[in-house]
This record gives C-alpha cells, sequence and structure tokens, in this order.
C-alpha cells in the first residue's frame, strides 16, 4: 500500500515540484504510517526506482534515444539504457533512504 | 539511541539529496539533470506527425500569425504585419536555436565567464577592451529611433520572450542544463551584438604591427618588394578589368605618411592571428545569355566556421508586403542572404581595411589627457565589470576611449608600455539592419542600390539579379577614405594627418551592373584592378578561388541551377596548376629514395582535383605550408617581434620568376641554400609528416581523412553534440572551401524568373537541440554537394506534398 501511494502521490507531484520531490513523499509516508525498517527502504527505493525507470524509459523509447545516448557519451557510459539504469538506481537510492529515515523518525515518536 | 538514528539518517538522506542538487566542477546538478521529469530525457524530441496543428495564445500579437513547417523542419510564417512577423521570427528562431543566441549575445557583450567561469574570461576582456558594447550601445539608440527598424527589433523581442516565459526549467534547452543556468528575457540590443559578432568575425583585425615590425626590421624596399598591394603573379579581380569608374573622385587628402612607422619599436605584442583562410565567400550570378530560361541565376555560398547547430536558420517570411524565403542569423530579424518574388541577392566579404591601430602618449598615468594635434585633448572612460562565476567580486576595468577609439596597453620588456588605440569600423555608428529588411523587400535593381546605400558593415560584396533581367554586384559598406596604405602600418595617434578622412561616397563604391561577360562574381578576391581611384586595402584574400570560378563561368552556356551546384562543389586546385609542374620539374633533378619517388609519382599523376579520395590533394596541402616555411622561417618568424608573412602570391612569383632570389638562402645556416634545396627539403617534410601522422603511404591518406573536417557543437567542448565524420573534398583555394573547421556554411542557387526556383542546404539542421531529429538531418545531402529544393509559399493554405505540421498563433 505505501508502494502504491509513493508511486502515485510522487507521480503527480513530479510533473509540477523540484525533483527533490522523490526525497519528500517516500519520508513522509514512512513517517505516517506503519511499516519496518527494511520495508520502509525498500518501499522507498522500489517506488521512486520504478517511477524513474519508467518514465525515462517511456522517453527513451519515444525519441529513439536521439538525446539519451548522447548524454550517455558524455557521462562515459556505452548507451542511453545504461544512463537509465543508473537514474534508476540513483533515485531509488534518495527515495530509499528517505523512505528509511521518515521510518526513524517515526520510531522517535512512536 | 532512537534519536541518534533518526538524526543520523535524516542527515544521511539530506545529504544525499544536498550532494545531488548542486553542481560538482563541470558535472552538473545530478538530481534534476537525470530526473526523467526535469532533466535531459525531456530533451529527446521526435519528427513532426504530419498533418499536426497546433494554435497557440500570445501576448501582444495584432493579428492572427500561420506558421507552416516543411518536412526539413523549415518554418513558413505568414503575418498580416511587420511587428507580428517578426514577432513570430523571434518566437520560432528562439524555440529552434534559444542556447544559441544566448550564448552568442554573451560572447559578443564579453559575458561568457558569467556562465562559463574564469575559462572564458581573457575572451570576455578582449571583447570588452573592443569595445563590443560600445558599439553595439551606439546602434542600437540609432535602430531605435527609426521606425521600421524599431518596429522589427521591438516585434523580434517581443517574441522571443513570448517563447522564454511560457518555459519552465524542465523545457530548458539541454546545454542550460548542462551548464546549470538559465536563459534571460532578451533585449533589442542583442540583436545589435550579434551585428557586431559579425563585424568581428570578418573585419575585426589588421596587420598593422606584423607590418610595422617588418619595416622597422627590413626597411620600405624590402616592403615595398615583398609586400605589394596588388597581386604580382595572378588577379581576376571582382570588379572585371575595364570596368569605367564613372564618377569624380573625391579629392584624398595627400598628407605625408606619418613617420610613426619607423619610430615604432620591435615589441612582445601577442601575435596578431590571421584570418584563417576559409573564412570568406563565393558568390556569383549569370545572366539572361549563360542561362537555359533566359532568366539570371544566381549563386552564394558564405564559408565561416561551422559548427551545430548552425550559424544560419532558414525561414520563409510572408507579410502583405514582403515574401521573402531565405537563411537569417539567430538573434537579427528579417533574412540575411535570400531571394523574393523579384529579386535574389547574397554576400561575400570584402575584407577592407577598417581596423586600425593608432600609437596613444598620454599625458602622464592617470591617462585623462592624450596628445593629439599639437595639445593636449581629453580622453573618456568607460567601466567594464566582468562577472565571473564562482568568483564573489566581479573584475573591473576603466576602459580608456581617445576620438580614435577604446585604448589598450601592450607591455614591452624593453620598451615599457605601448598604447594602441582601436579606428574600427565596428565602432561606427548607423543602422545596417535596414540593408537587410530593405533587401527583403526590394522589387528590382533599384531598391537594391538604395537598400545597399545604408550599409555601414562588416563591407560585402553584395551579388544581385532580378527578374527584370539584372545582373549586378557591388563591393558595398561604409569604406574609410584614405590615402593609400595608410593604415597598411600602425598609424600615428598625435597626429592629425593619419586620421580617417571621411568616408568613399558610397555610389561611388565599386560595382558593375550587366557586364559585357555576361556574369559577375566574387571570391574575396581583390575588388577592383589598382586604376579603382581609392584605398581600400592593399592584400585581399589568395586570388584562386576567383580565377577558378571566372574561368568556367566565362565558359558556361545554358546554365541551369544544378550547373551552379556543380561550380559550388569544383575541387580544382589552381593553386596546384600554377606551381606544381614547377616544382615537380626540381624534384626530376634530385634522386629521391622509394618512398619519396612514389609520393612523388602520385603527385605527377594528379588531375589537380581535391575529392575526398584523393592522396596526391594531402601531399599537395601537406607540401605548400611547409615550402612557405622553409623559405619565409628563417626571416620572418621571431617569437619577440612577430611580422607578417609574404602573401602566397608573392612566393609563387619568385618560384616562377624570380629563382635566384636571396630570399630562398636560410640565412640560419652557413650553406647558400637554392629554390632547389628548399623544395626537395620541404617536400621531404611533407611526405615524412604525413608518414608520421598516418603511416605508410595507403587509404589513410586519401585527402578526405587528412583534412579530417569536423562541425563541432557550439561549445567547443560537448564532443557527443559534434557531426559524424565527413568524406568531403575541397580546400582553402578551392572552390568547394571546405578546411578543418570551416567552410560553405550555406549554399543556395536561385533561378530567377516569372515565379522563382530555389535550392539550398547547410551542414546541419533547423533544430538546435542536439535530441531533435532536425539536428543533423540536411547533413548528409550537404556532405554529397546536393541542394534542397526551398519550398517557396505564396499563401498559407497552399497545398505541397513537402508540408507537414502548422502552427496557428493567435492574440491572447
Amino acid at each position: 500500500m505505501n508502494f502504491v501511494i509513493i508511486f502515485i502521490v510522487t507521480a503527480i507531484l513530479q510533473f509540477f515540484t523540484p525533483w527533490w520531490t522523490v526525497a519528500l513523499i517516500p519520508f513522509m509516508i514512512a513517517a505516517w504510517r506503519p511499516t519496518t525498517s527494511f520495508q520502509s527502504f525498500f518501499t522507498g527505493f522500489l517506488a521512486i526506482a520504478l517511477l524513474w525507470f519508467l518514465y525515462g524509459l517511456y522517453l527513451h523509447i519515444n525519441s529513439l534515444g536521439s538525446m539519451s545516448n548522447k548524454i550517455a557519451e558524455i557521462f562515459s557510459l556505452p548507451n542511453g539504457i545504461l544512463l537509465l539504469i543508473v537514474t534508476t538506481i540513483l533515485g531509488g537510492l534518495v527515495g530509499g533512504l528517505a523512505g528509511l529515515s521518515g521510518y526513524f523518525v517515526r520510531k522517535t515518536v512512536a | 539511541m532512537k534519536f541518534v538514528k533518526a538524526v543520523l539518517s535524516v542527515i544521511v538522506a539530506i545529504g544525499l539529496v544536498y550532494a545531488l542538487n548542486r553542481p560538482w566542477g563541470k558535472v552538473p546538478a545530478l538530481g534534476s539533470f537525470l530526473s526523467p521529469f526535469t532533466g535531459f530525457w525531456q530533451n529527446g524530441e521526435k519528427l513532426a506527425a504530419p498533418g499536426e496543428e497546433v494554435v497557440l495564445k500570445l501576448d501582444s500579437l495584432k493579428d492572427e500569425v500561420t506558421i507552416r513547417f516543411d518536412d526539413t523542419g523549415v518554418p513558413h510564417i505568414f503575418a498580416k504585419n511587420d511587428f507580428d512577423l517578426f514577432y513570430v521570427q523571434g518566437y520560432i528562431t528562439a524555440k529552434d536555436r534559444l542556447w544559441q543566441m544566448d550564448i552568442q549575445t554573451r560572447a559578443a557583450s564579453g559575458r561568457l565567464s558569467e556562465v562559463l567561469g574564469p575559462a572564458t574570461f581573457e575572451l570576455d576582456q578582449k571583447s570588452r577592451r573592443l569595445g563590443m558594447a560600445y558599439g553595439a550601445e551606439v546602434n542600437v539608440k540609432i535602430a531605435l529611433s527609426d521606425p521600421k527598424s524599431r518596429e522589427a527589433l521591438l516585434g523580434y523581442s517581443a517574441g522571443v520572450n513570448a517563447y522564454i516565459s511560457q518555459l519552465s526549467p524542465k523545457d530548458y534547452p539541454v546545454e542550460f542544463k548542462l551548464l546549470g543556468y538559465k536563459p534571460e528575457p532578451w533585449k533589442p540590443i542583442n540583436t545589435m551584438y550579434m551585428l557586431e559578432q559579425m563585424t568581428l568575425t570578418l573585419a575585426g583585425r589588421s596587420n598593422n604591427l606584423n607590418m610595422s615590425n617588418i619595416l622597422k626590421k627590413y626597411g620600405s624596399e624590402v616592403v615595398k618588394d615583398l609586400f605589394p598591394d596588388y597581386p604580382m603573379l595572378q588577379e581576376s579581380p571582382i570588379i572585371p578589368v575595364g570596368t569605367p569608374w564613372n564618377f569624380t573622385p573625391v579629392s584624398i587628402p595627400e598628407n605625408k605618411p606619418g613617420d610613426v612607422k619607423d619610430t615604432v619599436l620591435t615589441n612582445e605584442y601577442p601575435k596578431e592571428e590571421p584570418k584563417p583562410e576559409g573564412i570568406g565567400s563565393n558568390n556569383w550570378a549569370v545572366g539572361p545569355g549563360k542561362s537555359k530560361t533566359g532568366y539570371p541565376i544566381l549563386a552564394n555560398d558564405p564559408h565561416l566556421e561551422l559548427t551545430l547547430p548552425s550559424i544560419w536558420y532558414q525561414v520563409q517570411l510572408h507579410s502583405p508586403d514582403m515574401n521573402v524565403y531565405g537563411v537569417s542569423l539567430p538573434g537579427i530579424p528579417s533574412v540575411i542572404i535570400g531571394f523574393n518574388q523579384n529579386i535574389a541577392w547574397g554576400v561575400t566579404n570584402v575584407d577592407a581595411d577598417v581596423f586600425d591601430q593608432y600609437k596613444i602618449t598620454f599625458k602622464d598615468t592617470t591617462q585623462n589627457s592624450y596628445w593629439y594635434d599639437n595639445q593636449w585633448k581629453p580622453t573618456r572612460k568607460r567601466e567594464e565589470i566582468i562577472y565571473i562565476k564562482g568568483q564573489r567580486e566581479p573584475f573591473r576595468e576603466n576602459v580608456i576611449y581617445t576620438h580614435h577609439g577604446p585604448v589598450t596597453a601592450y607591455t614591452d620588456d624593453s620598451n615599457g608600455t605601448l598604447n594602441l588605440a582601436t579606428k574600427w569600423i565596428g565602432h561606427e555608428p548607423g543602422n545596417s539592419f535596414l540593408t537587410f529588411y530593405d533587401l527583403n523587400k526590394a522589387k528590382n535593381y533599384e531598391d537594391y542600390r538604395n537598400a545597399l546605400a545604408k550599409y555601414v558593415g562588416p563591407a560585402q560584396n553584395f551579388v544581385f539579379a532580378d527578374n527584370g533581367k539584372n545582373i549586378a554586384i557591388t563591393v558595398n559598406g561604409k569604406l574609410p577614405l584614405k590615402r593609400k596604405e595608410q593604415g597598411k602600418f600602425l598609424l600615428d595617434g598625435t597626429n592629425p594627418d593619419d586620421d580617417w578622412k571621411g568616408w568613399i561616397p558610397a555610389e561611388q563604391n565599386p560595382f558593375v551592373k550587366n557586364p559585357p561577360r555576361g556574369f559577375v562574381s566574387s571570391a574575396n578576391q581583390s575588388s577592383t584592378d589598382p586604376t579603382y581611384p581609392y584605398y581600400i586595402n592593399w592584400m585581399f584574400a589568395p586570388s584562386e578561388r576567383g580565377i577558378r570560378i571566372n574561368e568556367r563561368l566565362e565558359k558556361m552556356t545554358s546554365a541551369n541551377a544544378d550547373s551552379l551546384r556543380a561550380l559550388q562543389n569544383d575541387n580544382f586546385n589552381v593553386l596546384a596548376r600554377t606551381i606544381l609542374p614547377k616544382l615537380l620539374a626540381i624534384l626530376q633533378t634530385t634522386p629521391l629514395n622509394a618512398t619519396y619517388k612514389a609520393a612523388q609519382q602520385v603527385l605527377t599523376d594528379w588531375n589537380y582535383q581535391n575529392s575526398p579520395g584523393a592522396i596526391a590533394a594531402s601531399i599537395f596541402e601537406e607540401w605548400m605550408p611547409a615550402l612557405k616555411s622553409a623559405v619565409w622561417d628563417d626571416e620572418f618568424d621571431s617569437p619577440k617581434a612577430p611580422m607578417a608573412y609574404p602573401s602566397r602570391d608573392r612566393l609563387l612569383y619568385m618560384i616562377l620568376k624570380q629563382p635566384d632570389e636571396k630570399w630562398f638562402d636560410n640565412v640560419k645556416t652557413p650553406k647558400k641554400e637554392t629554390l632547389s634545396d628548399v623544395t626537395v627539403a620541404s617536400f621531404k617534410t611533407a611526405v615524412d609528416t604525413l608518414i608520421a601522422r598516418h603511416g605508410a603511404m595507403s587509404p589513410s591518406w586519401q585527402w578526405s581523412e587528412v583534412k579530417n573536417t569536423e562541425i563541432r557543437h557550439l561549445s567547443r567542448s560537448l564532443k557527443a553534440f559534434n557531426a559524424p565524420h565527413l568524406q568531403v573534398g575541397g580546400g582553402s583555394s578551392i572552390v568547394n572551401a571546405i578546411t578543418k573547421k570551416n567552410g560553405p556554411s550555406w549554399r543556395m542557387v536561385v533561378e530567377l524568373g516569372p515565379t522563382p526556383k530555389a535550392y539550398g542546404i547547410y551542414p546541419g539542421g533547423q533544430s538546435g537541440n542536439p535530441g531533435s531529429p532536425y539536428y543533423l538531418n540536411l547533413l548528409e545531402k550537404w556532405e554529397k554537394g546536393e541542394l534542397n529544393e526551398l519550398i517557396y509559399l505564396s499563401s498559407p493554405d497552399q497545398q505541397n506534398q513537402h508540408l507537414t505540421s502548422r502552427i496557428t498563433l493567435k492574440k491572447k
């Protein structure tokens, strides 16, 4: 359930808020709703990673990688898909760590 | 414990977000850059859907405007008044080229360091010291006081700003995201900066100091001998020899040349970079007698640095009193090179002597006054403030202005400080924009001549053809009235005799209309033969391109657009035809080893074509600079006192007609070298260089591989945005003037007639976005030397198989 809430709320907010909303939402959800330490990290990670992956993949395919493949070259990566994986992991890490800290903050008052 | 865990984990999470939210050196802030919602992912584009229709509502439009796009991405704009027309030109140019407009304006105004940091500081300082902003400020006042240019500039600015204001950060061109800054509102003065930048590129340097150093070291006899004012071996001037000068020239004050040239001290002035050969252009028009259609045909290919995005942007502009198609410069309203229903025009650079340096004597270190006409004259000061990214305090400098122009100080170990004022056409008040505005609407020869009279600089050879079957070419611009050779050397800033004495009257600028030979042409060579009563410059671009063009046009009959296209792609090497037989004859007399013999054989078998696969072209093109060095380096290469080198024409003349000249001897060796010695030695050097760089002779010696033409992204550093490797021939003295970095930045051929039929191409694409299918879509055809038919519409609803999407703009 937390996964679905994070995924949907972040997806909507991301269209008109700064990128760091991907930290804010997992933090708030984990601080608000009961979860475990492992789950808070995992849910945050997976929700953001999946969100960035799916939308990034859509943009990549839609433009035939015309931009992503070139940016990959700038970052010394072989292609845009690998850059998408880097993007996914980075987004996931931010979401996961934010979720985990939300969980620990909740613990201080629970 | 709970609290520690909570605080620690929050710190780690915030730390990560913080680290991803700021740039690290050259790496942009990765959070927003990588996020698919805000980052570069947003900049990928796909082809416009055919038949797609978009309606936009915009502020301050006066009426409805329609844009039709063709399948190459060119906008065809239909407006009901000039303001709307230029508004939408600004809007759509910004949509395709916003970052280019930003970075080029910054380069011209000396504001690169604000976004690029200390790396560009010296560039900025140079622009400021040259007074680029000063020139732009003078000119924008004039432009805004004329109703026509005012409407165009305000309309264009409003359009660019309408585009910028609707962008959110995720929509910014990817370069803004990579460099971490955002677009600024566009101002009318930015257009003037763009014009200044053009003036700088085409008329922004002089050889004054290099020449003065030669005078100092070798005296006037040598200068007269080695640096003549007209080519000695061969020339085919722009205005055909024998064209009568039907005017009474105004008298030129013939004062004694100032003595300053002999008192100039050799100094450690940084070596002036000569304009690279390859910055120049070709244009020509054939008259009705030479064409298949019975109407004139006009061609133009301006040679500039080849970049991505291209310096040019194609556009059709249609309003009730105008229907013009051609290329514009992003940032400048109107079309710069193009055609309309009745006329076509094109430009090449004149290379007039419009950049002079004057030696200034200040009264004291305050530099508040300088000596002029036997009295102290007050200076003016202009504060230049350069902001530098990553530095808290901006750099401030007071640039001193004399009546000549801004002063730059050069320090020299032996002589102290040398203060030089720059008198430059870029500071001359005027409204050159109106020339293009009027040409866009011109209907006939008279309109063309009237439009040209408004032009200041950089002086251009304006070629013209109309459907009244006229052809013409005018060496045009405000050309200073000077005595002969005034400005060949450093000038005396204290002596009024050395000032510019006004201007050559516009109607007396060299021109020719419908000459008997049936064609007009220019390729940056000498404007006229020495009978023209005024001094324009003492040296122009080498003559080979002009000679070749004129030879081929002379012979041409029943030409069509394709004949002129073929001439634009002509790879014949006139230089080789002139000199190679003589050089090979010299080689014949020397025993050579097998490696050199093989190279010699390749050259002997050569048909003088600089085609992409020619190995001979590679050897020859490597040999010529080596030969030049072998002859002149010992006398003219000095790190202490930089000097100009004698022209190519002078060297050829010496080789062919004065083989026993002392200059062939290398004064740095005890031996007495001859023409034969330097020829053989430089030939070996050239072959050795090729072997060192490309291995033993093989297909890797092919001209296109050795020349290795590159088209770089404007950032000059983002290699991923560069064009792929190109297979192209040509060269610097070739009509097809593609060098390593410069070349035909636009090729256009227009068949005049009841309805014009035009063709054109440039190496790149309409979009400046590297993620757009329109970024490089024109490159392949350009590489092959082909042209696209230019879709010239007469109404917004015209049917044409090449048309795709449509945007309708309505006022809000």
